[in-house]
């Protein structure tokens, strides 16, 4: 069989078996388990709809729990190990790591991180989303925008030594400054500014994601309340912060957190930009350097990550829970 | 901002000249990696790609052969001319070029301006002409010939080869078979898988939503590398084994979190009386969300396609874990790491190449999604 | 039993074609290779049928000629051999020995990686008789042996490591027509390299090209210098001591070293750019200063692989040379050599693993790579005229030469140290210049480690 048949087949069959699954189960729950006919009609489509949920969740709450949760249960429990895995240590991982002082670098660095990519990549997205709604040549513009999302990290890395290599003829920077008489220097180099140079990779990364998924909101925006805004006599601005923010506040809530998650996941930039030298080790590039070594300590670093993550698991809940009223 | 009736045409210009600088910053690293695809690891190192473009004046060094010498009226004369060298063909191809300047020695290799005559170390008397030929006269036949040191102006210069390295490498076509088998399926099963989830978290009413919505959030933080290495041996153990099914698993498994929770959230700010509505006409829960549901959600659909697509498109890690390593199943990003950059990894050219490359299908299916972030779709559902 | 083999290798050579898809680069029978060893190995051994899977380091044109290489054990047995490689072996090895899905031979390039791997049991003894094999067999074969010797799952030292390729490090590359031009002799002793850089610098040239910058790994380059270093100021017992942490990594005689790698990079004008330029240029690109046009700097310290990242067309012996890092004129430590070299283990035992080390044991195994590129080794029974260019013979030569010969510290060390903080503190001493705090940072590490 070609190889072309043979893809084609595994995605028919793939993609079949779950299209198959929700509309088979749900054909078995309706007619044949409680039939909404007979005798017991009212008590069986009650019954139906409280099952129902569970069939529609039980996919992803199997794959969640089976590819993600359970990875973290039993990561947890390797934390409280040492790097043979052999010997019982408690919370020592955690005790060793608070007391490193690297490990304190890169918190108070990924603290840096967590405030400032999100909050600019958000702004730049809702910005170019904005700007480019009603542009001729938005959609043109946005392809553009959104292109560093659709470059692997890899290739990102390369793009970025063009721009911050110390050496004039390679980076562009350093050849600017070059040609004005400055002496060159290594933007990487520059302690505490140069987190904010990898920051900016990954803000150029993300603004594409901020701006398509806050592009989708704002289009979703019933026409009506622009239109009466305007009548009323508001200004662009007006309209803008009074009626189009407000409407998109939830999207810009997840937009937020998306991204700020990323920031806690994503080691690749430090790790190829820098390898956490010159103080910018951030958490994940920081567990890297045990990842497949000392796994307790891995581990470990990555629980203190997940705390992190807590207050915006919090006010994420919060915000549901006010939808949901 | 543009979409305001009665706006001035100032607003409008002030807009797109916004856009536009905007643009340009978030393009011209790119351009950067662009213009380096089409040049070689060498130029890429000796000069910024700006440069590109333009004729630059270069210094190159050639070894005069002494073959050709000849005696005449006592003294030996060697004639040639710096540009047949063969080792500078890549740059002067049709064998000339305009010399400014020449010298004997790399570290003053302008010493001498085209034309002029200078003295020979050891004796003897050295003369480059601007048309590259030159005159060598020595009072004893030379062992060796010197070596000339000169500086010329060269043409712009790019390549394909590193185009015909990614695109036309062995292999590279079922790679790129391979690598669609994985995207296509990892990027629709956990869209639909999510989709019903999401609905059922949005719009369903039972106990323990609010921990669930929690529980999503809470896993769009684990990071991957924990998940390796229990999952794969969970697939060993099981029967899967390394193989597309197990990749498929993977991708979906962790794409979730972050399709439910995109789709959750787009689907609870639905307006709640069309759906409440469609309840009272008597609809079931699978009509409402096949009927009005998922239509009403492809913008968050679309959009997180597009994400999902990418992820899987430019994964290495994942690929790397759960495929096994032969040529049949070979991805394309494993396929460039592995066999095309060689160890200790660097040629830039071909990565500036295959980065480029591979964002040409993401691309494509951004456009196509794109048609589906539209506007309207629930124009007139809220009065 | 002659034509019984012919029979066979005939029938085989058809078999490995249809397997490996490729042809054996060199004919059997050709001039100057043992193919006695060939043949007798062959008719020893035959795994038909059987799938050997081997994971490595090599990618791109070493892993096409490790594949070169293995078509004549697959010509040989008949076994199916695949061969992948990958450029994060180190972590792929890791999840594919937890996750049970083990190839069956492994390529690790650092032993300190296949230490652990012993430990964790996860490699299958090669048994004394191999290791008496080695002993008689390569130059310094009980080093070789050590080397290879790990404390397995139960605590017991065994072999489990079979070196097959070896890299020279302590090289120094020099334009010898640069040289020449301004008159400079390559230097005897570290003394003559010394006053030669101070020359250079004198006559505004100069004198290094240093580049650490690798990714994730930048500060690998220093970790050789040091390791040359230490080699040049101290006994090999004492280097010995400083690998296990017998001798602590911020005693003085370690801080020296790295002092003495210091005067090199942090000099006035001695490298190109200075310490901060050398910290981060990328070591792939770091050698191209000694061939611009006036040359960026004479000399470039790097192990014998670097002539790949040399721009198209530079030739040896024309464009490029190389000398021994000469060791001190004073004292008595005579010519020590750092190296590393990759080591196959056995991650997955069956017959035809057996085999491939077997066939490890045969001159041809190492004249098939000898004659193609970037081939040293220290097995006796080889015929040094099958090296495919001069360059590798000179390298040889300096390995044949050497008094001593150490591997590489950084390779040896805990993966935490010697592929991590070790890197990480000589990047910061390079641009800070405080060798004793970096030295302490690097025992501090290497003490929290449990």
């Amino acid at each position: 069989m070609s190889p072309v048949l043979q893809g084609i087949l595994t995605i028919i069959i793939g993609v079949g078996g779950c299209v198959g699954y929700f509309y088979g189960s749900n054909l078995l729950l309706d007619k044949v388990i409680f039939p909404a006919r007979g005798a017991n009609i009212g008590r069986n489509i009650n019954r139906a709809n409280q099952v129902r949920p569970w069939l529609f969740l039980f996919p992803a709450v199997f794959a969640l729990g089976v590819y993600l949760a359970y990875p973290v249960v039993g990561s947890f429990y390797r934390s409280l190990f040492d790097r043979s895995g052999a010997n019982f240590i408690g919370l020592g991982n955690y005790v060793d790591l608070f007391n490193e002082g690297t490990f304190r670098v890169a918190v108070f660095n990924n603290l840096l991180w967590v405030l400032v990519v999100p909050a600019l990549a958000t702004f730049f997205g809702l910005l170019i989303a904005q700007l480019t709604d009603r542009l001729r040549w938005g959609n043109i513009a946005k392809s553009l925008i959104f292109m560093p999302m659709a470059i692997s990290f890899v290739g990102a890395s390369l793009i970025w030594r063009f721009v911050y290599s110390a050496n004039p003829d390679i980076g562009i920077i350093n050849a600017l400054r070059d040609a004005m008489g400055l002496a060159v220097l290594d933007p990487l180099q520059v302690q505490f500014w140069n987190n904010f140079f990898l920051m900016f990779i990954l803000v150029w990364i993300q603004t594409g994601f901020a701006m398509v998924i806050l592009s989708a909101a704002l289009r979703g925006i019933p026409e009506e309340t622009i239109e009466a805004a305007i009548i009323d006599g508001a200004n662009p601005f007006q309209v803008f912060f009074k009626i189009k923010v407000p409407q998109i506040m939830g999207t810009i809530v997840v937009v937020w957190t998306t991204i700020t998650i990323l920031v806690l996941k994503v080691f690749d930039i430090v790790y190829t930009m820098t390898g956490g030298n010159f103080g910018t080790h951030i958490l994940p590039s920081y567990m890297m350097t045990y990842m497949f070594r000392d796994d307790g300590r891995a581990t470990a670093v990555a629980f203190v990550i997940m705390l992190l993550v807590l207050p915006v698991m919090i006010w994420n809940i919060r915000q549901a829970r006010a939808e949901m009223r | 901002m543009d979409n305001i009736a009665g706006q001035n045409s100032g607003g409008r210009v002030a807009v797109n000249i916004t856009v536009l600088v905007l643009v340009l910053l978030w393009l011209l690293p790119t351009v950067g990696l662009f213009v380096s695809s089409f040049r070689d690891r060498d130029q890429i190192s000796n000069s910024g790609w700006w440069l590109a473009p333009m004729a630059v004046d270069l210094n190159f060094r050639t070894r005069v052969a002494t073959d050709g010498a000849r005696e005449e009226g006592g003294v030996f004369v060697l004639e040639g001319n710096v540009f047949a060298d063969p080792a500078l063909a890549a740059n002067f191809p049709d064998g000339a070029g305009v010399v400014a300047a020449y010298g004997t020695r790399a570290v003053a290799p302008t010493e001498f301006v085209a034309g002029e005559v200078s003295e020979l170390r050891g004796g003897g008397n050295l003369v480059v002409n601007r048309d590259g030929s030159y005159r060598i006269e020595a009072p004893e036949a030379l062992d060796r010939g010197p070596t000339l040191y000169f500086e010329a102006r060269t043409p712009p210069k790019f390549t394909l080869a590193n185009y015909q390295t990614v695109l036309f490498a062995d292999g590279m076509d079922r790679a790129f078979i391979n690598t669609l088998t994985v995207t296509i399926p990892a990027t629709i099963i956990p869209i639909l898988i999510a989709a019903f989830a999401a609905y059922a978290l949005a719009w369903m009413d039972f106990p323990g939503r609010g921990l669930l919505i929690a529980a999503v959030v809470g896993l769009l933080v684990v990071p991957l590398q924990l998940a390796l290495v229990p999952l794969l041996r969970l697939h060993t153990d099981i029967g899967i084994g390394q193989s597309f099914v197990g990749i498929w698993l993977a991708h979906t498994g962790f794409g979730l979190p972050l399709a439910v929770y995109l789709l959750r959230n787009y689907m609870a700010g639905l307006p709640r009386d069309i759906i409440e509505s469609a309840r009272v006409d008597g609809a079931t829960d699978f009509q409402i969300f096949i009927r009005i549901i998922l239509p009403l959600s492809f913008p968050a659909l679309a959009s997180f396609a597009i994400f999902q697509f990418l992820w899987t498109w430019n994964d290495l890690l994942v690929a790397k874990v759960f495929l096994p390593s032969g040529a049949d199943t070979q991805v394309m990003t494993v396929k460039i790491a592995d066999d095309l950059l060689g160890s200790r990894g660097g040629d830039w050219g071909i990565l500036a190449t295959a980065a480029f490359v591979s964002i040409a299908v993401p691309l494509a299916v951004f456009f196509t999604m794109q048609r589906y972030l539209v506007r309207g779709l629930l124009a007139g559902s809220v009065k | 039993m002659k034509s019984k083999f012919y029979a066979g290798v005939a029938a085989l050579a058809l078999t490995a074609g249809a397997a490996q898809g490729q042809d054996l680069i060199i004919a059997p029978g050709t001039d100057g290779f043992n193919w006695e060893s060939f043949d007798a190995f062959a008719a020893a051994h035959d795994f038909a049928g059987e799938t050997l899977t081997i994971t490595g380091p090599w990618t791109g044109a070493d892993g096409q000629m490790v594949n070169n290489m293995l078509a004549y054990f697959a010509a040989a047995t008949g076994a199916d051999v695949r061969y992948s490689g990958s450029d994060s072996f180190e972590q792929d090895i890791v999840i594919a020995v937890q996750a049970n899905s083990a190839p069956n031979l492994a390529v690790f390039p650092q032993p300190g990686l296949a230490a652990d791997m012993a430990a964790r049991g996860a490699l299958a003894p090669l048994g004394a008789e191999t290791a008496q094999w080695m002993v008689e067999n390569y130059a310094a074969g009980q080093s070789w042996v050590d080397l290879g010797t790990y404390a397995g799952a139960d605590g017991a030292a065994e072999m489990f490591g079979f070196f097959y390729k070896v890299d020279v490090k302590s090289l120094v590359w020099y334009s010898p027509e640069q040289f020449e031009e301004a008159g400079y002799d390559v230097p005897e002793t570290l003394e003559d390299l010394i006053a030669l850089s101070e020359q250079i610098v004198a006559d505004g040239g100069t004198p290094w090209c240093i580049g650490l910058g690798s990714g994730a790994a930048t500060g690998w380059p220093a970790t050789d210098w040091v390791e040359d270093m230490m080699l040049r100021l101290h006994a090999p017992e004492v280097y010995d001591a400083w690998v296990s942490n017998e001798l602590a990594f911020n005693s003085p005689e370690v801080v020296q070293a790295i002092e003495m790698y210091g005067q090199f990079v942090r000099s006035d004008g001695w490298a190109q750019g200075g310490p901060e330029a050398s910290a981060t240029t990328d070591f792939r690109d770091s050698p191209a200063g000694l061939f611009q046009i006036p040359p960026a700097c004479y000399m470039h310290k790097q192990a014998s692989f670097i002539p790949t990242f040399f721009p198209e067309g530079a030739e040896y012996g024309a464009d490029y040379d190389f000398f021994y890092f000469p060791s001190s004129g004073a004292g008595d430590l005579g010519n020590p050599v750092l190296g590393a070299g990759t080591v196959f283990a056995i991650t997955s035992d069956s017959p035809a693993a057996r085999g491939l080390i077997e066939f490890f044991k045969t001159p041809i195994a190492h004249e098939v790579w000898m004659a193609q590129s970037g081939f040293l080794t220290p097995h006796t029974g080889v015929n040094l005229d099958v090296f495919s260019n001069e360059s590798l013979r000179a390298m040889n030569e300096i390995l044949l030469n050497a008094t001593t010969f150490r591997f590489d510290a950084s390779d040896l060390m805990p993966g935490e140290i010697g592929a991590g903080a070790f890197w990480t503190g000589m990047v910061d001493y390079t641009t800070q210049g405080d060798a004793q705090a970096a030295a302490d940072a690097i025992q501090a590490r290497w003490q929290a480690m449990r």
